[in-house]
């Protein structure tokens, strides 16, 4: 079991500088989050879902307000917040060992220890067997779970999930939703999960944060008193969604706009990064 | 291939009887796991078939030769060039100068590519050193090797610092632009990766920016090595007084075509050979590319 | 390490960025006027700047700039022209049938592992030393990488069009010319755009080495022999320009015609 983390976000705001001013993208946005919870986050697009994950994990600065974690203030990437992407992101000319044993690069474990807690991560994700498999060679789900273990192997106190099944087809991403409920009672670790998907919210999280666009903030923060394992069928669950599906309803003028120029956008091409030389 | 041939057959099969007893059988037949290939030509194509061609023209050869349809300073006969050959050979003089010419573009490859790469990484890596560099780059790399040729003739003479330095640029902009261009379009995507695993800068450049990048870098390597060749064979022709170049100036100033061949021959073989070895190191390099089909 | 999404916005660079580029040239240029002014080597190859430009205008008033360009640019695009039609047929003729490939093909690859200008003493016997040779040169030059390039499109023509044609009952005309040629041009152009650059190179060195008659790099080398280095020094900045002008026109048709690709290949 992994040690889990308090996350408190305090008034967060992000703009960005566009050409008449500041395009607000993320308006005091406050949410505590307790250890071991499993928060989904859902909000049409442009609701700054993403960059607030983004800012979450460090990838993103140049905000106001506070993300403290465990009480401290956090500074850039860690360790201790790891990230699911949408597209797996597995270096291609590694083996899914290799890629996994990436997260372990800057640990303080030696080798013998690396090399164990590779290979029960591969095995947490159900993948023995596919130790000296090639990106190229899984489908989708099979990378995607490598991309979990990938950010697991560090013991990292919460896990980000940036739409983690968003490209796969929907059996794929019916068994994965379970695989990673199960990976969450197993780690016990705090999991922020952001997805477009309501279903795939109340199934996995405890409490659903919705979000709504121009600028993006909180709407509403829907529980999901549910005991697991949960049936998507059930009255219970049904109703759960009816409430979330309600936050949307009332503002189908946010469905027709165009979304926001996030940062969160992945874009095809290679996006600018540069070293400070 | 069964289902190869039922295509085959329908398309010369004029009734559609029998087509449709085809297409029945060929449904009961087992499906091969096997990718679609692109078969839109007859395919009937044994190894042996790449013999009659050059035969012929060999056949070709030694009968203009020996009817002496062209004089024999414009076309020598195939026995000729080969006795030639082994004579050159036997007395050493083809290992001397091939000896030579190696040396050369060896030299100035290796200088070339290390020039190369160095340039590439330091443009890719620093966008300040890039945007200072970059545009009188570009602006040299516009004149094509042979260009500079007159010009440094005159700076240092036709002795070796001149093959070397000219056998190094050929080598030098291609391998600098495709590192540069490499490393600049490394996703990222990757990148990203590396920052939230809080790799060090050395990490980064290591374990992603050139394997990232290491695909185009390759074709740089490659195209360079080719221009270099390239470069060394024309600056032999035209100022050496040894090496592979030279025998074929040598051979032509004295109308001695068959020494002229016999030195192209393996000028021709020693460039195959020096390219085989690039694509077998590729295939090391970066055989986790997924292969097309 | 710090990554920015604009570029520009962490820029803390001293000099702005359009000047940039321009400072390393004026450096050179620098030096050249003050080795020029204090004599810093007596040879006669130190030619001070201004005498390039005057002979740069010289050669371009006495009409001989004009003389030699054309004679070079021509031998150059007729060459072009033969190796590329030539070099086009053969390669579709490759790609198209199997038993050709099998019977030409392995001839053609060992054919072309001989370097271009190895090809020239063999040539200028059997064309002599004028323009015939000259352009016999320049078409094998830009023959070789069109018809490579070409048969690799050919063959690299996805599956699933090919497919989809023969449910479109294509007869073999329309095969050729709205499914293989139109599914290869990206690969074709870039066989042309390469033919393009390795012509201009085989028309200097053809004209180094088969000495005859005018051109760019008889000029050159005519200003090497008379150690005039202005006028060596103006004939490269000549072929640069001619160089920097078929690669822009190349990147601008390739861009043009193969617009329905997204994003080009033609980077350099």
């Amino acid at each position: 079991m992994s040690q889990a983390g308090t996350l408190d976000i305090q008034h967060l705001s992000k703009s960005y500088p566009v050409k008449d001013g500041d395009l607000a993208v993320l308006e005091d946005v406050t949410l505590t989050i307790t250890p071991g919870e499993f928060v989904s986050i859902v909000g049409s697009s442009g609701c700054g879902k993403s960059t607030l994950l983004r800012l979450i994990v460090g990838l993103e600065d140049d905000y106001r307000g506070q993300v403290l974690l465990d009480g401290e203030r956090i500074v850039g990437t860690s360790l201790r917040r790891g990230i699911v992407f949408q597209e797996h992101r597995l270096f291609p000319w590694l083996t899914v060992e290799n890629n996994i044993q990436l997260g372990l690069l800057n640990a303080d474990l030696t080798p013998g220890q690396k090399r164990l807690a590779v290979r029960e991560h591969i095995a947490l994700v159900g993948l023995e067997g596919f130790e000296k498999s090639y990106p190229h060679q899984l489908s989708g789900g099979m990378a995607q779970r490598v991309a979990i273990a990938r950010a697991l192997v560090s013991k990292p106190e919460i896990l980000l999930l940036d739409e983690p099944f968003g490209a796969l087809d929907a059996l794929t991403r019916a068994y994965l939703q379970q695989e990673l409920h199960r990976i969450w009672q197993a780690e016990g670790i705090t999991m922020i999960l952001v997805t477009h998907d309501v279903e795939e919210a109340i199934y996995l999280g405890d409490k659903v944060v919705v979000m709504e666009p121009r600028p993006g903030r909180i709407r509403r923060i829907v529980p999901v008193g549910l005991a697991h394992p949960r049936e998507r069928a059930a009255v219970g669950f049904a109703e759960v969604k009816q409430e979330v599906l309600r936050e949307f309803s009332g503002d189908s003028a946010s469905l027709a706009a165009p979304p926001l120029r996030s940062g969160a956008a992945e874009p095809d091409e290679p996006r600018q990064w540069r070293f400070a030389i | 291939m069964s289902a190869q041939q039922a295509v085959l057959e329908l398309r010369s099969s004029a009734s559609s009887a029998s087509a449709a007893t085809l297409l029945t059988t060929s449904a009961a037949a087992p499906v091969l796991a096997q990718k679609p290939r692109t078969r839109f030509y007859s395919s009937w194509s044994p190894r042996w078939l790449a013999l009659p061609f050059p035969l012929f023209l060999l056949l070709l050869w030694y009968a203009a030769a020996q009817f002496e349809w062209v004089a024999p300073q414009v076309l020598p006969s195939p026995q000729s060039v080969l006795l030639t050959f082994v004579d050159l050979v036997a007395s050493g003089e083809m290992f001397d100068n091939l000896k030579i010419s190696l040396l050369r573009v060896l030299l100035g490859f290796g200088v070339g590519l290390a020039g190369g790469l160095l340039l590439g990484v330091a443009m890719g890596l620093s966008p300040v050193f890039k945007d200072y560099v970059y545009p009188l780059f570009k602006a040299f790399s516009q004149v094509p090797v042979l260009g500079w040729l007159p010009l440094l003739m005159l700076l240092v003479g036709i002795d070796e610092a001149l093959k070397i330095i000219l056998i190094s640029k050929a080598a030098l902009v291609p391998i600098a632009l495709n590192t540069y261009k490499g490393i600049e379009n490394v996703p990222a995507r990757y990148v990203e990766v590396a920052r939230v695993l809080k790799f060090s800068r050395w990490q980064l450049l290591t374990r992603v920016i050139f394997p990232a990048a290491l695909p185009p870098i390759w074709n740089g390597v490659r195209y360079g090595f080719t221009h270099a060749w390239l470069a060394l064979v024309v600056v032999e022709l035209l100022a050496s007084s040894e090496g592979l170049g030279y025998m074929i100036v040598f051979g032509r100033q004295l109308f001695q075509l068959d020494v002229v061949m016999a030195a192209v021959v393996v000028v021709g073989a020693v460039g195959y050979v020096l390219d085989r070895g690039l694509a077998r190191v590729e295939i090391v390099l970066l055989g986790w590319r997924r292969s097309g089909f | 390490m710090a990554r920015s999404s604009s570029g520009n916005s962490h820029d803390k660079h001293p000099v702005p960025k359009f000047l940039r580029g321009w400072i390393l040239p004026a450096l050179l240029l620098l030096l050249w006027w003050l080795a020029v002014k204090f004599n810093w080597s007596t040879s006669p190859l130190l030619v001070p700047v201004d005498k390039v430009w005057d002979t740069a205008v010289a050669q371009f008033r006495s009409g001989e700039l004009g003389i030699a360009l054309e004679a070079s640019l021509r031998r150059d695009l007729i060459g072009f022209a033969i190796g590329v039609g030539a070099g086009l047929a053969f390669g579709i003729a490759l790609g198209l049938s199997r038993l050709f490939e099998r019977l030409i093909g392995p001839t053609f690859h060992t054919l072309k592992q001989i370097s271009l200008f190895a090809w020239i003493p063999l040539l200028s016997v059997w064309f002599g030393l004028g323009d015939p040779a000259k352009v016999a040169f320049l078409s094998l030059a830009a023959f070789f990488p069109v018809v490579l390039n070409t048969f690799e499109g050919i063959r690299s023509v996805p599956a699933e069009l090919v497919e989809a044609a023969r449910v479109l009952k294509f007869n073999r005309r329309q095969w050729l010319f709205k499914l293989i040629l139109p599914a290869a041009s990206p690969s074709i152009f870039s066989g042309i755009h390469l033919a393009l650059i390795y012509a201009w190179l085989a028309t200097l060195g053809a004209e180094y080495l088969l000495v005859s008659g005018k051109g760019i790099g008889n000029t050159m080398i005519d200003g090497r022999e008379l150690f005039l280095m202005d006028l060596v020094i103006f004939g490269v900045i000549v072929v640069g320009f001619v160089g920097f002008a078929l690669n822009w026109l190349a990147a601008r048709l390739e861009r043009r015609l193969l617009a329905w690709r997204g994003r080009s290949v033609a980077q350099f």
